[in-house]
C-alpha cells in the first residue's frame, strides 16, 4: 500500500496566525520518529519500484524541434548565410529548439513519435494548493543531434522545501537519460505563479527552450468573497481573505529570448561562448508580436500525437499558446508574468493601472498583515522571477478598446533588429459586456 | 553541450575538458571532505569569516596579486590585504558593532593613487577632515574621495557605524577600473540587539552557525591583462567573461574557507544547514548578498524562498515598523547594493522507502549526480558502476545560482560561474562525519 504523509509542516507565519503551538507540536512529533535513529550508511535496494504509486497526472517528453520566428539574422562576415532562418529548418519553420511536449494519454509508440516535435513554450499546467500531482518526464532524445546524448530533468523553479530528487538539479539528484522516464511528485502548499525548466546543461537547455509555466491555485478558490469594489469573486491569485486578489480572467505571459547564433550553433554541432550572449528575439509564450495575438493552437490529434495549428497560422504549429488578452468592461484580469530570459525587463501597460499583488509566489503582505501591494503602469521583472498583477478594465465600454502591453526596453520590440513593432508585445482588447463567455482556462478568450 | 561532470557521457571536447574534469572533481571531493574536517577552535570551514577586533581598527593594504579560476585561468588582480598579510581577494570582511568608531588605515602599494569609499556610512573622516571629492589644479575630478598616493601612501578613514546591516567598501579612485580590478570588500555592522540578529528587530534572529556572505562580482580578463601590462583599457570594450562569488568560481565556491590551494581567495560560498526543527534548529540561516559588479545579478536559491529582511543596511519595514519583508526565489543583487535574506529548509514529508509517493527507477535507468545519496534524507545508495558520488551521510544538496544563466558560464566553459550549493544534513543525531 502506498502511504503518503499529508502533514503540512507549518511555517512560523502559520504558527503566529494560529496563535498557538499545539498543532505544530503534534505535527512535529509525528515527523520525528521517521527521521531520528535512521542509519545513514545502510545501502538500500537500488530499485524502489516495490512501492506501487499512482499514475502520472501529466506526462511530458523532452526533445528537440523547430519553431517559426520572422526576420533574418545574418552570420557576420559570411555572404548570404544566416543564423536565422536556419538552413536546416523544415517547411515554414525557422529556428532550432529544445523543449517539452504534453503526451498525457498517448501510447508509448506515439510518445516516442514526438521526437523533434517539441513546443515553445512548454505545456502550461496548474495544480491546486495541497493537491498531489505527478508529472512523468520521458527523454525521447534529440533528432537533430544524434551525437548529443543529453539527459533531461524537470525543475519546478521556486518550489519550497523541495526534495532534491524532485528538484531536477542534476548534481544533487538524478537525471533522465534517453529512452527512460522519471515521475516527479508535487504537493504544493504555496499558491502563486512559478515556472519550470530542464536543469541539465541549464544554460543551453533553458535558452534552447525547455521552459514552461506552472501556477498553484489557492485553497480559497470556490469561496465567494465580496471585494472592496462591491463585486463577488470566487477565483483568486492568493489566499487574500478580502477578495483583493479576486479575478475574472487570467493570462500567463512567459518571457523568453532567442539568441539566433546559439540556436544555429546547436543545429550545426557548434558551441557558442555564452558570455557573448546577445538575444535577437524576445518572446511571450514562445511567440513574437504580432504572432503573440494569433489564436491558440487547436490541440493535439490523439491518433497521431501531432500538434494541430490554428488553420490561419500553420507556421505556429509548435507555438500553441496565445498571449492575446480579451476581457469585458469592468473585468478584473490577472496577469501572471514569468521571466525565463537571461535579462531583466520592464513590462508597461499605458492606459490601464495594474496592481502588483504578488511576487515569486508570495502575496505582498507582511507577517503582521501589512499590505504592500501597489499600483503601477510598469512592472520590473527580474530574471527567474514572477509577478502577479491585476488590472481592472474600464466600466464604460461601448465599443472594443485596445491597449498594448509591451516591453519598455524598446530594443526588445524588434524582431531580429528590424524596426517597427515586434518582440515582447501583446494586445488587451476590452469588449462591451455580453461579448465573452466566462473563462474556465487561462489564456483563452471564449465567446458567448 | 557538456560540462565538467557530464562530459563522460558525451563524445566531444575530450582533451582539455578531461583534464579540467579531473581537477574539478578532485577539488570538489577534497573540499566537501574538508568541510567536515574542521576541529573545534579552528576557523569555521564554511560560513562568514570575519576580520574583527576590540577597537574596530583595521589596516588594509592595497596591492597586486593573482586569483585562480576553475577553468584553469589565472587572473591579475588588485585587492586589499589584511595589514601585512598576503594578498587576498576580496578584501577582508570587516565586522563591527553598532555604535563602534571604525578606523580603516589604507596603505597603498599599487602604482596608482587609490582610496576607499564606504557607501551607507555618514560623516566619514579622512585623516581627520570630512572626506570629499578630489580635484586637481585644473578643476578636474581625480578621485571621488581622499587618496592614499601611489607606491607607499597612506590615508586613515574613520566613521561611526550608526546603523546595523550589510555594507560594502570599494575604491573611490578611477573606480570603473579599480573596483573592477578587485578593490572591494564587505562590511558587517552587528546590531545592539545581539550578534545573532541581522537588525534591531526580533524577527531578524538567525542561527549564528549558519551566517553566510555572498559577494557577487565579475571579471573582464582582457581588462586585467591590459592593466597588468600597464596599457590603457578602452572601457567601451568592457565585456565580463567570469562571474564570481566571494572571489571564486564554481566549484571552488564550495571549497572551505582558507582552502590551501586557493591561497589568495580565502572565502567559501557554500552554505551548510540543518532542517528546520522547532527545538533543535528553530532559527533560519542568513545570507548577506552584496552586488560588487556593474550589473544586477538575479540570485536564485533552490528549494526555499528567502525572506529579504534588509536592503542596503536598512530593515525592510514601514515607517511604523510594519513588516514589509518579501519572500523571494529570485533575489535581485544590484550594483553596489546589499540584501539580507533569511531562509530555512523544512523536511515536510520525511519520506522513506515505504512511504515514497512515486516509483523510482533503478539507478541503472537514471544518471546520478555527484552529490546524490539516495532519494531519502539520511540514506545512501550504493553508487552505480562508473558513477561518482561525494555524498557522505545521505545529506541533501540544493544549488543556489545566478539565473542569468550566461553568467554561470565562464569564457566558453559552462558551469564555472556564480554557482554554489546549500548542504542540508540529516537531523541530529546523524552519521555525518
Amino acid at each position: 500500500m502506498r502511504k503518503t504523509i499529508r502533514t503540512r509542516k507549518l511555517n512560523r507565519r502559520d504558527f503566529m496566525k494560529l496563535g498557538g503551538g499545539v498543532l505544530a507540536g503534534a505535527a512535529l512529533t509525528r515527523l520525528l520518529p521517521r527521521t531520528l535513529g535512521q542509519s545513514g550508511m545502510i545501502a538500500l535496494a537500488e530499485d524502489y519500484s516495490q512501492v506501487t504509486a499512482a499514475p502520472a497526472d501529466l506526462s511530458l517528453v523532452g526533445t528537440d524541434g523547430w519553431i517559426y520566428l520572422p526576420g533574418e539574422v545574418p552570420i557576420p562576415g559570411a555572404v548570404n548565410q544566416f543564423y536565422q532562418p536556419d538552413d536546416y529548418a523544415p517547411g515554414l519553420l525557422t529556428t532550432y529548439m529544445f523543449g517539452f511536449r504534453d503526451v498525457t494519454g498517448l501510447s508509448e509508440e506515439l510518445v516516442f513519435a514526438q521526437k523533434m516535435k517539441c513546443q515553445a513554450t512548454a505545456p502550461l499546467f496548474w495544480v491546486n494548493e495541497g493537491q498531489e500531482y505527478r508529472v512523468k518526464l520521458t527523454n525521447v532524445g534529440l533528432q537533430m543531434r544524434p551525437d548529443l546524448i543529453d539527459e533531461h530533468t524537470l525543475h519546478w523553479h521556486g518550489f519550497r522545501n523541495a526534495w532534491p530528487i524532485f528538484d531536477g538539479e542534476p548534481h544533487s539528484s538524478v537525471r533522465v537519460p534517453i529512452g527512460r522516464s522519471l515521475t516527479m511528485y508535487y504537493q504544493p502548499f504555496h499558491p502563486g505563479t512559478y515556472m519550470y525548466h530542464c536543469h541539465v546543461e541549464e544554460t543551453e537547455h533553458v535558452h534552447m527552450g525547455m521552459t514552461g509555466s506552472v501556477f498553484v491555485r489557492p485553497a480559497q478558490d470556490g469561496t465567494p468573497i465580496v471585494a472592496a469594489n462591491g463585486k463577488t469573486y470566487d477565483r483568486f491569485a492568493y489566499n487574500c481573505g478580502d477578495g483583493s486578489t479576486g479575478f475574472d480572467r487570467e493570462f500567463v505571459l512567459n518571457l523568453t529570448d532567442v539568441w539566433a547564433e546559439a540556436h544555429w550553433a546547436d543545429s550545426h554541432v557548434q558551441l557558442p561562448d555564452w558570455t557573448d550572449f546577445n538575444a535577437d528575439y524576445y518572446l511571450l509564450n514562445g511567440r513574437v508580436y504580432p504572432d503573440t495575438v494569433a489564436p491558440n493552437g487547436i490541440g493535439l490529434d490523439t491518433n497521431t500525437g501531432i500538434l494541430q495549428p490554428h488553420p490561419d497560422h500553420p507556421e505556429l504549429q509548435y507555438q500553441p499558446l496565445s498571449s492575446l488578452i480579451e476581457c469585458e468592461a469592468g473585468d478584473r484580469v490577472l496577469l501572471r508574468l514569468i521571466n525565463l530570459t537571461f535579462g531583466q525587463h520592464a513590462m508597461t501597460l499605458p492606459g490601464l493601472k495594474m496592481r502588483v499583488v504578488g511576487k515569486d509566489a508570495t502575496l505582498l503582505r507582511g507577517n503582521d498583515g501589512t499590505d504592500f501591494a501597489y499600483d503601477t503602469h510598469t512592472i520590473y521583472l527580474g530574471t527567474g522571477a514572477t509577478v502577479d498583477a491585476i488590472f481592472t478594465a474600464p466600466e464604460d465600454v461601448t465599443e472594443t478598446q485596445t491597449y498594448l502591453f509591451y516591453n519598455r526596453n524598446f530594443d526588445r520590440l524588434s524582431n531580429a533588429g528590424g524596426q517597427g513593432y515586434g518582440g515582447q508585445m501583446t494586445e488587451i482588447r476590452v469588449h462591451p459586456a455580453g461579448t465573452l463567455a466566462p473563462q474556465t482556462e487561462p489564456n483563452t478568450n471564449p465567446r458567448l | 553541450m557538456t560540462n565538467f561532470f557530464t562530459f563522460m557521457q558525451n563524445r566531444r571536447r575530450r582533451g582539455v575538458a578531461f583534464l579540467m574534469l579531473i581537477i574539478a572533481i578532485g577539488i570538489v571531493l577534497y573540499s566537501v571532505v574538508q568541510v567536515e574536517a574542521d576541529e573545534p577552535g579552528v576557523a569555521p570551514s564554511t560560513g562568514m569569516m570575519c576580520t574583527e577586533n576590540a577597537t574596530a581598527t583595521f589596516t588594509l593594504t592595497a596591492k597586486e596579486g593573482y586569483v585562480s579560476l576553475t577553468d584553469g585561468n589565472v587572473i591579475y588582480m588588485w585587492s586589499y590585504a589584511d595589514g601585512t598579510d598576503d594578498f587576498q581577494h576580496p578584501g577582508p570582511i570587516l565586522c563591527v558593532n553598532e555604535g563602534d568608531t571604525v578606523t580603516v588605515v589604507l596603505h597603498n602599494e599599487l602604482p596608482v593613487d587609490t582610496s576607499i569609499v564606504f557607501p551607507g556610512q555618514a560623516n566619514v573622516q579622512a585623516n581627520g577632515v570630512p572626506m570629499e571629492p578630489q580635484f586637481n589644479g585644473a578643476g578636474e575630478l581625480v578621485s571621488m574621495t581622499n587618496v592614499a598616493v601611489a607606491n607607499g601612501g597612506s590615508m586613515t578613514y574613520e566613521f561611526v557605524a550608526e546603523e546595523p546591516g550589510t555594507y560594502l567598501y570599494q575604491s573611490g579612485t578611477n573606480p570603473g577600473v579599480q573596483t573592477q580590478m578587485g578593490l572591494f570588500g564587505g562590511l558587517v555592522v552587528r546590531p545592539a540587539l545581539g550578534a545573532d540578529y541581522a537588525y534591531n528587530d526580533p524577527d531578524t534572529k538567525f542561527n549564528p552557525d549558519t551566517e553566510y556572505i555572498m559577494m557577487l562580482s565579475e571579471i573582464d580578463p582582457l581588462m586585467h591583462q591590459a592593466i597588468e601590462r600597464g596599457e590603457t583599457f578602452d572601457m567601451s570594450d568592457y565585456n565580463a567573461r567570469y562571474f564570481l562569488i566571494n572571489g571564486r568560481t564554481f566549484p571552488d565556491t564550495l571549497a572551505p574557507n582558507q582552502a590551501s590551494w586557493l591561497p589568495s581567495q580565502p572565502y567559501s560560498a557554500m552554505a551548510h544547514i540543518h532542517p528546520y526543527d522547532e527545538i533543535a534548529n528553530p532559527d533560519p540561516a542568513l545570507d548577506r548578498f552584496i552586488g560588487m559588479g556593474v550589473e544586477g545579478y538575479p540570485f536564485h536559491p533552490h528549494a526555499f524562498n528567502a525572506r529579504v529582511v534588509g536592503r542596503d543596511g536598512r530593515l525592510t519595514a514601514g515607517p511604523g515598523g510594519e513588516d514589509m519583508t518579501e519572500e523571494r526565489f529570485s533575489i535581485p543583487v544590484n550594483p553596489g547594493q546589499t540584501a539580507d535574506a533569511l531562509y530555512e529548509w523544512t523536511d515536510v514529508y520525511a519520506w522513506d522507502e515505504g512511504t515514497f509517493p512515486v516509483d523510482i527507477p533503478s539507478d541503472q535507468n537514471l544518471v546520478t549526480g555527484l552529490f546524490y545519496g539516495s532519494p531519502f534524507l539520511g540514506n545512501q545508495d550504493t553508487v552505480p558502476v562508473g558513477a561518482h558520488s561525494v555524498n557522505q551521510c545521505g545529506e541533501f544538496y540544493h544549488i543556489a545560482h545566478n539565473h542569468a544563466l550566461q553568467q554561470i558560464t565562464g569564457w566558453g566553459v559552462v558551469l564555472v560561474g556564480q554557482v554554489t550549493f546549500t548542504r542540508i544534513d540529516p537531523p541530529l543525531p546523524n552519521n555525518c562525519p
